[in-house]
């Protein structure tokens, strides 16, 4: 019964449909309307995020297998030739070393480069754990039920928004030759007596460090704050005492702020390039100005072949390279992250 | 076996103690003097708290010591009378410039505009540059940015995720790897001779702004906006009478946290900017500390005009700093 019933709802809708003059679709005015502000509202963004950073990431990597450079060609006709080593431009870039006019490799070749640069970068990213320790250290301390915690987090912001190049001129003075370290310690940092190339990039670190606490403790603190009050409550009442209720309770739950904190410290800190750049200069570089290769991090050698050279296909390539890499620490951290949860 | 009380265990008679024992049990009076109770003292919890909190204020003091004094130094350097001095100074320089012409004690300060003058450089220029770069592109940035805000928080059109994840996507490339493909498009729109480098892409918004003040907008009711369509207001009136007005405690931490951002920025302008007319502030005092204008003893008028171009950002800083901390721990709390 049922079935037929079915069945012949069925027929009589599909000749309605056959008979009927297809339906007008009926435009509702204001769901149209909608969809036009709504697309009026985002435009602009949408038009600078494509072409201010998609277009210039395309851009990027095409340029990366031309041999573009400031050679008098306009962009559009260096666009245009695709250099015949192709791929093998980035290869080039990474694993092979330069020769010199004899046919020997003289071991300062691009991929020295790269590698030395790439390594110092990540050197400079030590300050990192260093920092989250720290800056775990003092946000319990200023979450602690003490008067003035307010006054400690401003003060401690403070060099977080300060302007780098102040920064940096302050440091080479206080770390330099004859500055107020080396008089009292007998041993320069950034320069004067005793400074070496790790010295060079220990003040480096130091400076990154303390430039970059106060963030850190603000989210850490925002974190604490909301770790779960009756959790703690109900732990202290188990019998725990104050340091197993802050590993046991109070670190799980502040550990995404945690893991927040490293993915963008070390995504930030692969982009390091201000601090060693004013402090010692640029590489390659010419004259006073020119730094040595093992203070330069890598967004450092893209500055100096762009600055220097015009190369413009090796630094869209080295850019490249560096936005895997960053992509790739990215990705580990958070498959350890994920690895822990399991 | 009943329980008994195994009346050994209780350590009662000094004579009974080894001599380990016994500096234990003096080192357990201490800490139960600072409030840590032991099998041998008991000891009250308020004076724990007390003994705590010393101790914390004693850490963060020193700590905040280790913020401030750079700063410090950085001014009472800066009038040192000459490079030595200035180099040497601990509290405040041997030697001021009140030795200098004029016996002022500020005379590298009023030095500044002639030594940058030196170098090809104008220093009030570069003041209004800097201005100029931190603050076009910042207004009118968080205006787009609160519009696109606006639309993924409160409005239904087609491809809205789409949209969404496609800016959202954007954060994830690094700045330095397109950085060089940047400068070709904009040396191609002939914007690096004039500054408009540094002014015009800033303007079409911020993803990140936009992600932060959607998530604002999105916790606010829309019966307000069902309302105002009700009573036949369009979506642009909308969006300037109520949902920037309401918006603005989320639109203001931007535009402080912007504009900061914006005077700081060092990699931009040196990047982007190809004419000395054109240098910001920032430029303009890395110049001068490479150079020292020839001479060494300008040394602490390099140091004044560091100081100079740290104290729009410190005063709004002090200024705003409830909104900034806020955002900024908002930021953490989200997470």
């Amino acid at each position: 019964m049922e079935e037929q019933v079915l069945a012949a709802e069925q027929t009589a809708a599909e000749q309605a449909v056959a008979v009927d003059p297809p339906k007008k679709r009926r435009v509702n005015r204001a769901v149209l309307a909608e969809n036009l502000w709504g697309w009026f509202f985002v435009i602009f963004l949408v038009i600078g995020t494509t072409v201010f950073i998609y277009l210039s990431l395309v851009l990027s990597i095409w340029m990366s297998f031309t041999d573009y450079s400031a050679d008098g060609r306009t962009l559009w006709d260096a666009l245009g030739d695709i250099h015949s080593d192709g791929f093998l431009h980035w290869y080039k870039y990474m694993f092979s070393p330069q020769y010199n006019a004899a046919g020997d490799v003289t071991g300062t070749g691009i991929s020295h480069d790269f590698w030395t640069t790439l390594v110092n970068s990540v050197f400079y990213m030590i300050g990192i754990p260093i920092g989250m320790a720290l800056s775990l250290f003092f946000a319990v301390l200023i979450s602690r039920d003490i008067k003035g915690s307010g006054a400690f987090r401003v003060i401690y912001y403070i060099p977080t928004v300060s302007s780098t190049v102040s920064i940096a001129i302050m440091w080479t003075n206080l770390f330099g030759a004859n500055g107020l370290w080396e008089t009292w310690f007998g041993k320069g940092l950034v320069s004067g007596t005793g400074s070496t190339v790790w010295s060079q990039k220990v003040a480096v670190v130091i400076m990154t460090t303390w430039k970059g606490l106060g963030g850190s403790i603000l989210l850490l603190c925002a974190g604490l704050n909301g770790v779960n009050e009756s959790h703690k409550e109900a732990a202290s009442i188990d019998g725990a005492n104050a340091w197993t209720t802050f590993w046991r309770i109070s670190m799980p739950q502040l550990w995404p702020t945690i893991f927040y904190c490293i993915v963008t410290s070390v995504i930030g800190g692969m982009q390091i390039f201000a601090e060693p750049q004013l402090i010692y200069g640029y590489y390659p570089g010419t004259g006073a100005v020119s730094a040595s290769v093992d203070v330069t991090p890598f967004v450092g050698l893209i500055y100096g072949h762009y600055y220097t050279n015009h190369n413009f296909a090796l630094c869209s390539a080295l850019g490249f390279i560096l936005m895997i890499i960053i992509l790739l620490l990215t990705l580990v951290q958070f498959a350890i992250d994920s690895r822990r949860d399991a | 076996m009943t329980e008994e009380i195994r009346v050994d265990n209780i350590p009662a008679e000094e004579e009974q103690l080894s001599f380990l024992q016994k500096i234990h049990k003096g080192l357990c009076k201490f800490t139960s003097w600072l409030g840590f109770g032991s099998k041998y003292y008991k000891s009250s919890k308020h004076r724990k708290k007390i003994f705590l909190d010393v101790v914390t204020y004693v850490i963060l003091i020193l700590v905040a010591i280790v913020m401030i004094y750079p700063f410090w130094w950085m001014i009472a350097a800066s009038l040192a009378n000459n490079m030595q001095n200035m180099l040497s100074t601990f509290v405040w320089p041997k030697t001021t410039a009140t030795v200098l012409r004029g016996g002022n004690l500020f005379y590298h300060y009023s030095n500044i505009v002639a030594l940058a003058q030196s170098q090809q450089l104008d220093y009030w220029r570069s003041v209004g540059v800097s201005l100029l770069y931190s603050l076009a592109p910042v207004i009118v940035g968080l205006i787009t940015s609160t519009m696109a805000a606006f639309a993924f928080a409160k409005l239904n059109f087609k491809g809205k995720n789409v949209v969404f994840f496609y800016c959202l996507a954007a954060i994830m490339v690094p700045g330095p790897s397109i950085m060089i493909a940047q400068y070709c498009i904009y040396d191609a729109l002939s914007w690096t001779g004039n500054g408009l480098a540094m002014i015009i892409p800033g303007m079409f918004g911020a993803v990140l702004t936009a992600f932060f003040i959607r998530q604002y907008l999105y916790g606010l009711p829309t019966s307000i906006i069902e309302a105002a369509k009700i009573d036949g207001a369009g979506y642009w009136r909308i969006f300037w009478t109520f949902i920037i007005p309401l918006a603005m405690p989320a639109i203001a931490a931007q535009f402080i946290l912007s504009f900061i951002g914006c005077w700081n920025n060092y990699l931009g302008p040196l990047l982007f900017v190809s004419s000395r007319d054109w240098y910001p502030l920032a430029l303009v005092v890395a110049a001068m500390d490479t150079s020292y204008g020839a001479d060494v003893n300008n040394a602490p008028a390099v140091m004044a005009m560091a100081v100079l171009a740290l104290i729009p950002v410190l005063v709004l800083f002090a200024a705003f700093q409830k909104t900034i901390i806020g955002s900024i721990m908002l930021t953490g709390s989200k997470e």
